[in-house]
This record gives C-alpha cells, structure tokens and sequence, in this order.
C-alpha cells in the first residue's frame, strides 16, 4: 500500500517537472548548440541568383547563406544596420550613401567591402548582359555605384527611388562574392557556386534532391538589433526535397524530419494534435486575389466587376477551404504589410445587389440562366496558379458563388506553356488569381504597374495582344509610390491605390496569404523575415 | 552474326534520330517556351523589353531549322547544353539522376522477375486445387494496385508505423528496399500473366506427356522442358516492360522523393525545359533500344531454332 502511495506520488512529481520543463523549453532556456536541422522542401530549388530568391525554395536557401546591406524587423518592419553600420538617403531619394561594417569576408575568404556592395547592386540594378543576369524588380531606376573608401559606397539614381533603402533588406539583394558574379547565369542553379557571407555556407549538393548547410565558425556579423550574435546555434541544415505532402507531415510526425515547409490547411489540425508547432509566416504583400483584364469586352465594365466582386463570398471560401491561418482580406493589401488601409467598406457578399448591378450593365439572364448582353454570354476564364494553396479548389468555389448570380467561370489547368501564352491574353483570360509578398508600399507598383507584374494587363506592358486597356490614373498613383521620397505622403499614395483600385473593382481580395512550416516541439529560435521565408541562423535543438 | 548485329545497330542509330526529331516538332509544337515560362515568371517581376533582350540573348526566336541543327550539332558532339529551369548543365543532371534510375529500373525488375516467377511456379504446382485460383487472380490484383497508393501505404506502414526503413535520410540500401517493392508490383504482373499462361499451354504438348511417360518428375519436366519452352514470349515482353519502367520511375521517385530521370522529366516536363527533355528522349530511347537488342541477341541462345543459319 505505501508503496503504492509511493508510486502517485513520484508519477504526480515527474508530471509536473515534465509540466515545468515544457513551459521553460518554450521560452526561456539557454540555447543549445549542436545538431543538424532536418528541413523537408516541396519544390527543388532553381537558380539562386539573388533577384530569383522570390520562388520559395529558393529563398528559404539564400536567405541563410547570404547577408543582406539592411535587416528589416520583421515586427516592426523598421530598417536596421546589418553589413551597413549607417546609411544616408538625401532629401529626394536619389542618393544613398551607406558605411559597410568592417572585417566581414564571404566564405571564400575574399573581404565584403564597399567595391563588393558596388559591383553586386550594379548587377541587380543594371543586369550582366554578357553574363545574361536580369535585373532585380526592387531596384528601381538604379544609375550607378561609387566606391567612395573601401567601406563606403555610394548608389545614384536617375529618378527617385524611395524603396531602395527596404529593397536592400530582401533575400533578392543577398551579397555574393565577386567570384560568384563572375559565373554565367546558366550555372547559377548550382548551390555550391554560390558564395555569400551569410551564418551558413553551402557544404555539398545533391542536384535535385538534397541539399546541406555547413555553420560558419567565425560568423560575427548577424543584424546589429538581433539577440542572438555570432556563430549559428545549429551545426548544420540538411534540405531534403519531398514532394509528396503525406510523406513530408508522416515524416515530421514520425521524427524523421524537424521542419517542414507548406502544409495545407486540411492537414494543419493532425499536425497540431500532436503537439508539433504550425507557424503561419505572413507574406505581407498583396493578398491573394483575383484580379480582372478590363480589355477583355466582358469585363470592361465596372458594374460587372463590382457585381462579381459583391458575388464572392469570401468568409465561405476562407471558412470551407483554409483555416484561422488564412485570413480574410479586408484590402488588397495584407494589413500586416507597410501602407496597409482598411478598405472592408469597399468588400463584402450581397448577392442581390450584384444581380442588380449585372442588370443594370445589360446582361440579362438566358434561357440556361447564364446571363447575356447582344447574345455575348457572361462565360469568363481562369487558369489556376500552383504556387498559391489550394488555388484550383478556391477558383472552383468562386466559380460556384458566381454561378448564383448567372455568371459562369471555367476554371483551367493547362501546361505552363498554355497557362503563360494565355495568361497574356486578357480574351483567353479575362480572370486571373494573383498574389505578392514584400513588405514596402513598393509591392504594389511591382503588382499593378504595367512594366512590372502588369496583373491588369495593360497597353504597353509585356503582353502584346492588350488592344486598347491602360488606366493612367492608376499608373500615376503607382508612380508616386516609387518615386515619392516624403514617407507620409508615399503612405497616402498606398492607401489611395488601394482605394482606387477596389472603387474599379480591379481586383477581389480574398485572403492573406501566409506560408505554413510545421516544426517538431524541440525546434527553437525559429524566424522568419519580413515576407514569410524562414531564418535558421537563431535555431536551436532542444532534442 | 556479325551482319545482323550491325544491322541492328544501324536500326538503332535511326531510332534514336527519329526519337530526337520527333520530340523535338513535338516541343516546339508546344505553347510557350523555356524562356518565356522561366522569365515571365513573377518572381522575376521583368519589364517587357528586359524579357525581350533575354530573349534575343538565348536566340528563342531564331528559325527553327537553325534551332534545330544547333540543337542536334550540340548532341553529336555530346554537348547537352544548360537547362534553363534549373541553371545547371543537363550533363550535371544526367549524372546525377540516371545512375539512381537505373539502379532503382533494374532492382525493380529483377524482383518483378523473381515474383513472377514465384507466381508462375506456384501456380503450375498447385494445379487443380482451390490455391491456384488464388494465386491466379494475383496478377489482376497487383496490375489494378496504383503504384501513386502502394508507394504512399509502405511508406506509411513500413516506415511510419513500424519504423523499420527510413524515408529521410535512409542508407544507400534501406533507400531502395520500399520504392523497388513498389515498382516491381505492377511490372511482375504482365509477367506472371504470360508465364502462367505459357506454362499451362505448354503442358499440354505432347512432349511433356512423353517426359512425364518416360518417368521424369514433375519438377524436372517443368524445369527442364517446359520452363524453357515458356520463357521466349516473357523475354520479349520484357524488353518493352523495361520502358515501362522508366515511366514507372516518375511516379516512384516523386512519391518516395528519389533523384531520377523520371523526377528530372516531371520537372523538366511540366516547365518545357528543351534541353532536359530532348536529353532524357534519347538517353531513355538509347537504353530501349540497347536492351531490346540485348534481348533479340539472346534468344538464339535459349532457342536454337533462332539462330540465324551460316549464309542466311
């Protein structure tokens, strides 16, 4: 019996140290160092030339072997010095002049110093024709660079440009070595030719498959703000591409695995029943959206749009498809993103007004109940897009939602080939989903703007079938944005263009679009930069 | 001899260059372009005229008869140039990928091989009992299996539940045991179909009465007279299985997250990456056509008949 006694007690105290233990692992305790962080990928990675560091392998990549000029606080979205100690901007944002810390050498041992910084931002921001390099989309109107002492550089600009400053903060604006920017373009895909001064270097690949990070010992040059500073917790990170979404969760679930990237929002409560972690990374960008080609006769008419945008009920498809990660957008704008303005007022689900309004614009429902004007019917089309969760199933929905009112929208699959042919052509697709995250009132601009993303598909973007479409009251709205150098009045242009284009009825926001990682409970530290790609620098292993 | 192997080589040479021709009308026929895709790309967020100089830079547009006699000098001289997705040489990507799939083709074959076999046997030996309707119906079961859902369930079973193999990071044996299981499943079936049938034909001939009259035991006369006899029709069949293989691979390794060729085609597929393409076309159409001619090199061996006569 006393033994017994005993016995309860001792489990009753073990419950409880295990209790105090759980609590203080998740906050508190003294990072451990050591071990290698197994990460499970969907997709491989493509060239990792900086500027294509976008595509989400890529970037969960670069952003550990590269440093970048600036580190932008991913709460507070603020600026802060990392290889920049200080940096100076003049009044109209034309000239940046910024002082690079000192004693920072690329894995390769070859020094970060000013005529480094000089000859990457040249590349981003003119291109390598002979090297076949694209320029990067955040540096806008780039002139030239100027070595002023061997830790200052100096950046001219032939227009304004008030996001160059976020723009040096992104994984597109990595630092690579000089040697690495010798390298033709075509080679770039290799991880093991890319050679930055980040906490981790690339120590051997397997094309196509895996992929491991080596810590750099004598790493001291993380963001100046950061807690954490010198060498990274971890020992290494082994990337392992995984297609299968079954296999990556099993695996993680099974402890094969520490961390995997997108998990699907029907899959989120099976990984969290098991005490693993959902990290629900905001992309802070523009929200997941479907977006209109007003030069398409169908949709040229704002009563139409503004009648499908009032037909889409977007609670349905967060609360049907995706969970409390995703949630609704109350902008185009995410509201976590810089500028964002709460435009809800402008949104919402009324589907008798929205039958209304398609009446007014003179179609009126056929004999099959698909509306119609002077024998056109209202039949729009869209082609899914793959990086976006569940888009296929969401469009799939929308089309639903739509086909209440008398609207039909055939949703479509299609090879790359077909799907980026088409895309160009606003009569094939008068109906697109659409989405980008960075965090500066710039995105907007790279969204909108006919000779950035061009989602509108204006006259005199990269689409040469556009006949006549083109809104130069929106463009001028978008230019402000990249060129006005006084911040409030750079805010107030965002807030406009947000307002202007869901007056237009452009564009139907319907979530904010985070990127899901699922963590096993022992994965500590774990960060994610302003945009939802992850930072394994601060990580540790509480195994 | 010497003439016929030649002549199957010449047979072999135009095989591939059609192969090469083909796909390479057949890619172009396409909408869009390698280029295009990789540009256009958001990520990128190009303005019209970079697009258009990059373009120029990878002379896309050029005639495509000068595409193609580029494309096919490049081949002659073994350049299989860069693939425009990856950003890496195909000859890098072959190297890596085609020695996993052959390894991973040919396990999964030989085990097809040995479960037909298995199949085969037992069923000529359990003759007139309620088993061998049991072992007959098998190969309908296993050709009906998906190879997508038998990947997915040993996995889950074998290496969740169990924990017997790992899929992350496994040995460079341990690697192999599940994803060999799950393509040999779907091939042993024609296999043990044809054999099982050719087994019982050849039963019935009257040689195998006069061996079994002669006093032969059972098991020698299914070894000695008939198991020879059925084999020719397999070995055919098998060579045109083993490209069947190569497809069976793409769904292989993307479920089991294996490098290979049918991985490298998924991706290279589903983004028009020409160079990939047209490499794996004839690094694929070069191994058909090398053990198709393996294969009708051995039958005169398993079959005298076969064997070409002196002057013929």
């Amino acid at each position: 019996m006393k033994s017994r006694v005993s016995l309860t007690s001792f489990t009753l105290a073990a419950v409880l140290a295990a209790t105090a233990a759980s609590v203080t692992g998740a906050h508190a305790a003294e990072p451990v160092k050591g071990g290698t962080l197994i990460y499970l990928e969907q997709q491989t990675h493509t060239n990792l030339y900086p500027p294509a560091g976008g595509f989400y392998p890529n970037g969960g990549i670069l952003n550990q072997i590269t440093d970048k000029l600036t580190y932008q606080n991913p709460k507070t979205l603020e600026i802060e010095p990392w290889i920049a100690e200080s940096w100076q901007v003049n009044a109209d944002a034309t000239e940046y002049t910024f002082k690079i810390r000192s004693n920072v050498s690329f894995s390769d041992g070859s020094p970060l110093d000013a005529a480094a910084v000089a000859r990457n931002f040249d590349v981003f921001g003119l291109g390598d024709k002979a090297l076949k390099y694209p320029v990067s989309e955040v540096v806008n109107n780039y002139d030239r660079s100027e070595v002023v002492d061997p830790q200052t550089v100096k950046f001219y600009f032939k227009k304004p440009s008030p996001g160059f400053l976020q723009g040096t903060s992104v994984i597109g604006s990595g630092l690579l070595s000089l040697k690495t920017l010798t390298l033709p373009f075509e080679t770039l895909g290799d991880a093991t030719k890319i050679v930055g001064s980040g906490p981790f270097l690339v120590e051997s690949e397997t094309l196509g498959k895996e992929l491991n990070l080596k810590a750099r010992e004598d790493y001291a040059w993380g963001p100046a703000k950061l807690e954490h500073q010198g060498r990274a917790y971890i020992d290494g990170i082994s990337y392992i591409v995984t297609g299968e979404d079954s296999v990556r969760i099993g695996a993680l679930l099974a402890g094969q695995a520490d961390l995997i990237r997108q998990i699907q929002a029907y899959d989120e409560p099976q990984v969290e029943s098991q005490d693993f972690r959902i990290y629900a990374a905001s992309t802070r960008g523009v929200n997941n959206s479907i977006v209109f080609r007003p030069d398409n006769p169908l949709v040229a008419d704002v009563k139409v749009r503004k009648a499908l945008s009032l037909a889409t009920n977007t609670k349905e498809i967060v609360s049907t498809l995706f969970s409390a990660n995703y949630p609704v957008a109350t902008s185009i704008l995410a509201s976590s993103a810089i500028g964002y303005a709460d435009e809800a007022a402008k949104l919402g689900f009324d589907p008798e007004k929205a039958k209304a309004l398609l009446d007014e614009a003179g179609y009126k429902p056929g004999a099959d109940g698909i509306r119609e004007k002077d024998g056109q019917k209202l039949v729009l089309t869209a082609y899914e897009s793959l990086p976006q969760p569940q888009n296929r199933a969401t469009l799939q929905l929308v089309a639903q939602q739509w086909g209440k009112v008398g609207v039909t929208l055939n949703v479509l699959a299609g090879d790359a080939g077909s799907r980026t042919v088409d895309d160009l052509d606003p009569l094939k697709t008068p109906v697109s989903p659409a989405m980008v995250g960075r965090a500066d009132p710039d995105v907007l601009k790279s969204q909108y703007y006919p000779k950035n993303r061009d989602v509108l598909r204006q006259k005199g973007g990269p689409s040469d079938k556009v006949q006549s479409f083109v809104d130069p009251k929106l463009n001028g709205i978008l230019e402000t944005i990249a060129t006005e150098p006084d911040r409030e009045k750079r805010l107030k242009a965002a807030a406009e263009a947000q307002a202007y284009v869901l007056d237009q009825a452009y564009a139907i926001p319907i979530f904010e679009e985070p990127q899901v990682y699922a963590a096993a409970p022992y994965v500590n530290g774990l960060a994610f930069e302003a945009v939802g790609r992850p930072s394994f620098y601060s990580v540790w292993l509480d195994k | 001899m010497l003439k016929f192997v030649l002549a199957r080589i010449g047979q072999a040479v135009l095989v591939l260059w059609a192969a090469f021709t083909l796909s390479f009308v057949l890619l172009q026929a396409m909408p869009g372009d390698a280029v295009l895709i990789k540009f256009l790309n958001p990520e990128y967020g190009l303005s019209p005229e970079q697009i258009a100089e990059i373009r120029a830079d990878y002379a896309v547009d050029g005639s495509l008869f000068a595409q193609y006699a580029a494309s096919l000098g490049n081949l002659l001289t073994g350049d299989f140039g860069y693939s425009v997705q990856a950003g890496v040489p195909v000859s890098a990507q072959l190297a890596v990928n085609l020695p996993a799939t052959l390894t991973l083709a040919s396990l999964g074959f030989a085990t097809a091989v040995i479960l037909a076999a298995l199949l085969a046997f037992l069923s000529s030996f359990s003759a007139g009992s309620r088993l061998r309707d049991l072992i007959q119906s098998i190969p309908a079961l296993f050709i009906s299996i998906p190879v997508f859902w038998l990947g997915i369930m040993l996995i889950q079973i074998f290496s969740f539940r169990l924990k017997l193999v790992p899929v992350i990071h496994p040995g460079p044996w341990e690697s192999l045991i599940l994803p060999v299981l799950t393509l040999a499943v779907p091939i042993s079936a024609p296999l043990a179909q044809i054999l099982i049938r050719n087994l019982d034909e050849i039963e019935t001939r009257s040689f195998v009465s006069v061996a079994r009259a002669k006093g032969a035991s059972r098991g020698r006369v299914l070894f000695r007279h008939v198991a020879r006899n059925a084999v020719l029709p397999v070995l055919t069949i098998a060579g045109v299985l083993f490209g069947e293989l190569l497809a069976g691979a793409v769904v292989t390794e993307t479920v089991f997250g294996l490098s290979g060729i049918g991985s490298l085609t998924e991706r290279a597929v589903s983004h028009q990456d020409l160079a990939v393409l047209q490499a794996v076309v004839i690094v694929s159409a070069a191994i058909f056509v090398a053990i198709n001619l393996i294969v009708d090199l051995a039958y005169p061996f398993l079959d005298p008949r076969l064997k070409p006569r002196a002057g013929a």
